[in-house]
């Protein structure tokens, strides 16, 4: 690896990390696609910044960019406020028109600004090495590496010091502002970020990356886990899994740096919507077959409760019967015993003590729905656990 | 009357697109009272609250907890929101949703610790649900997720508290749980105000009652004011037929 390759893997990186943090918020908010509305409305910010400052990295051009992205935000509101069109109508409205403002911009200005939509779109992480912070002659690094660190180091101080107040005014925001916290000053402060993230990550990953990077980690670790710290961390060891693999993915491939690290953040999306352990489609799959199992299992030892009758208890009656297939007649007939609630005596099916216990106290569960006395239950059936 | 009046409203309006949704409510709470809040849907009962708790602004009136602007009182209030408000697939746990109730107390910036938590756990335990503190908020049932509310509004140890149809979606035995529980707070000099959906149960969890719709119709003890008067001239004529059906 040589430097050029670490410093581009470690931009890519912090961008990650800098887009998971105000990316989970946004997701549970459900928000994710202000931060599209954002990504695309901030364009003018930059090109108007970069008009004035002629330079991308400028901490004014920022300022003024993540500007935009809060007006982007108080427009959607006050449109969706008239009640006349719905939020995601409003978003419709608003970041197409500002982000043609910028494009007309561009075209018209085409010989002063050196900014092309293409780059815009899908940036250019492979250029960001050759921009330089040189001070007195001496070569700091790549001036991209300076401000996502910076903007990546606000984020967190902010996490840190504000975490309790963002979680209980995205949580539950009546409770937040009858507790003093308000709302409206929660959701600024994470639009503020939000939109200055953006532009700090815009010139090296592009529009449509960074609204990846912010939504596809958090919705990915909002299927692993039910605890907020943990998914933070997760969607930030997502973000940071698909930059450097999506880097060598476009090594290998010689292709677009951004494409590729999208295409990662796909994928690893993709993994776990199929093999999370228990909101993945598998395993979601697999409880509501065993969902199944378990109400046969549970109608089957009710019918045997409630029959004394040598003819009703007969192993193959319960096929006529109960009207089973005779496969699943035999499935429900195996859990039964193998759980020890029924035995079998000249193909003559009765309850054991385990299997009768177990019937009314399943059956007076589903009547009262009182959770507390089948607690035990649910490490063994599926059924019970909600 | 020589009580202590704990929330004093007065010409309060308050109105969506500048449509009223009340008008000019002047209410007068008692302390120490356990009172419904009823009228048909649409009649502002939510609104009514959450214009007390400052979350609503109003168009004009003003609000007094204790003779003082709620801003200055929030440590004596406690609020439990409608259930359906928040999304309970958020990832956190019932113990947490109840240490959220700390976090008036502790003001912004700082964190909970050891004694917040326990305050917690106690309240877990007032309302049984003490076994599930660990569970995911989404593994709780409806009654169960209105334990934890009910919880969360206690840990705050408040004078004064707000809850917004808490019987709603809960079965028999949690509602019995929860009038158990808000007749101690009462017995414990707290004021108690809560919207409330079930007529046919007035009589029997409260003390106090307010008739609302758009404006208020009336207010005062349950055995002086809850008649079919009342009842008609806030459901609308032949509320009576319509509650025998």
């Amino acid at each position: 690896m040589n430097s050029a390759q670490i410093e581009i893997q470690l931009i890519a990186s912090l961008v990650a990390i800098a887009c998971a943090i105000p990316g989970t918020f946004l997701v549970l908010r459900k928000m994710a696609m202000i931060s599209d509305a954002i990504s695309h409305s901030i364009l003018p910010g930059i090109v108007i910044g970069f008009f004035i400052t002629h330079d991308l990295n400028s901490p004014l051009l920022i300022l003024l960019a993540a500007l935009t992205g809060i007006i982007t935000v108080v427009l959607v509101e006050y449109i969706q406020k008239t009640g006349l069109v719905k939020e995601d109508t409003a978003i419709g409205l608003v970041f197409p028109a500002l982000f043609s403002i910028g494009v007309i911009l561009i075209a018209k200005n085409a010989n002063d600004v050196h900014l092309d939509v293409d780059a815009v779109l899908l940036g250019e992480l492979a250029f960001a090495p050759f921009d330089r912070l040189i001070i007195s002659g001496t070569d700091f690094g790549p001036k991209s590496l300076w401000i996502i660190s910076s903007i990546l180091i606000i984020t967190v101080v902010l996490l840190i010091t504000f975490f309790k107040e963002l979680k209980v005014s995205t949580f539950d925001k009546g409770l937040a502002a009858s507790l003093g916290f308000s709302p409206a000053i929660m959701h600024y402060g994470l639009m503020s970020v939000s939109s200055v993230t953006t532009v700090g990550a815009f010139d090296a990953v592009g529009a449509i990356l960074v609204v990846a990077l912010m939504i596809a980690p958090a919705a990915t670790a909002y299927l692993l886990t039910t605890d907020l710290k943990k998914m933070l961390l997760m969607a930030i060891g997502f973000g940071v899994l698909s930059a450097i693999s999506g880097y060598w993915f476009a090594h290998w491939l010689d292709a677009s740096i951004a494409g590729s690290i999208t295409t990662m953040l796909g994928l690893i999306f993709l993994l776990v919507y199929l093999f999370a352990p228990s909101k993945g489609v598998i395993a979601v799959m697999y409880r509501e077959k065993q969902q199944r199992t378990e109400v046969s299992l549970l109608t089957f030892l009710l019918h045997l409760k409630n029959h004394n009758e040598e003819r009703e208890r007969h192993v193959n009656h319960l096929q006529e019967h109960i009207n089973w297939q005779k496969v699943r007649a035999k499935s429900v007939l195996d859990l039964a015993l193998k759980n020890n609630m029924i035995e079998i005596d000249n193909n003559l099916v009765s309850l054991t003590k385990k299997g009768d216990a177990f019937t009314s106290k399943a059956i007076d569960y589903i009547i009262t729905n009182e959770d507390a006395q089948i607690e035990d239950m649910k490490d063994d059936f599926f059924l019970f656990r909600g | 009357m020589d009580k202590k009046i704990a929330v004093q409203v007065d010409d309060l309006t308050v109105a969506y697109n500048y449509k009223p949704v009340l008008w000019d409510i002047d209410l007068e709470i008692p302390e120490g009272v356990l009172m419904a809040i009823v009228g048909p849907n649409g009649a502002g009962k939510s609104t009514l609250i959450k214009s007390i708790l400052g979350i609503l602004k109003p168009i004009a009136g003003s609000v007094s907890i204790y003779g003082k602007p709620y801003d200055e009182q929030r440590k004596l209030v406690a609020y439990v929101p409608q259930k359906g408000s928040v999304d309970w697939d958020f990832p956190t746990t019932a113990l947490d949703v109840v240490m959220m109730g700390t976090y008036g107390s502790l003001g912004w910036i700082k964190r909970p610790k050891q004694k917040e938590k326990k305050a917690a756990l106690e309240a877990l335990e007032k309302v049984g649900m003490l076994p599930f503190k660990n569970r995911q908020i989404s593994q709780l049932s409806g009654g169960q997720q209105q334990r934890i509310f009910l919880a969360r509004a206690l840990v705050q140890n408040a004078a004064i508290y707000f809850m917004d149809e808490p019987f709603q979606g809960v079965d028999a035995s949690t509602e019995i749980a929860i009038i158990n529980i808000l007749k101690a707070l009462r017995k414990a000099g707290k004021t108690v105000i809560v919207v409330h959906h079930d007529l046919q149960t007035v009589p029997e969890y409260f003390d106090w009652v307010t008739f609302l719709n758009v404006k208020k119709i009336a207010t005062g003890p349950v055995k002086d004011i809850f008649n079919d008067d009342n009842l008609t001239k806030t459901y609308g004529i032949n509320y009576k037929v319509s509650i025998q059906e």
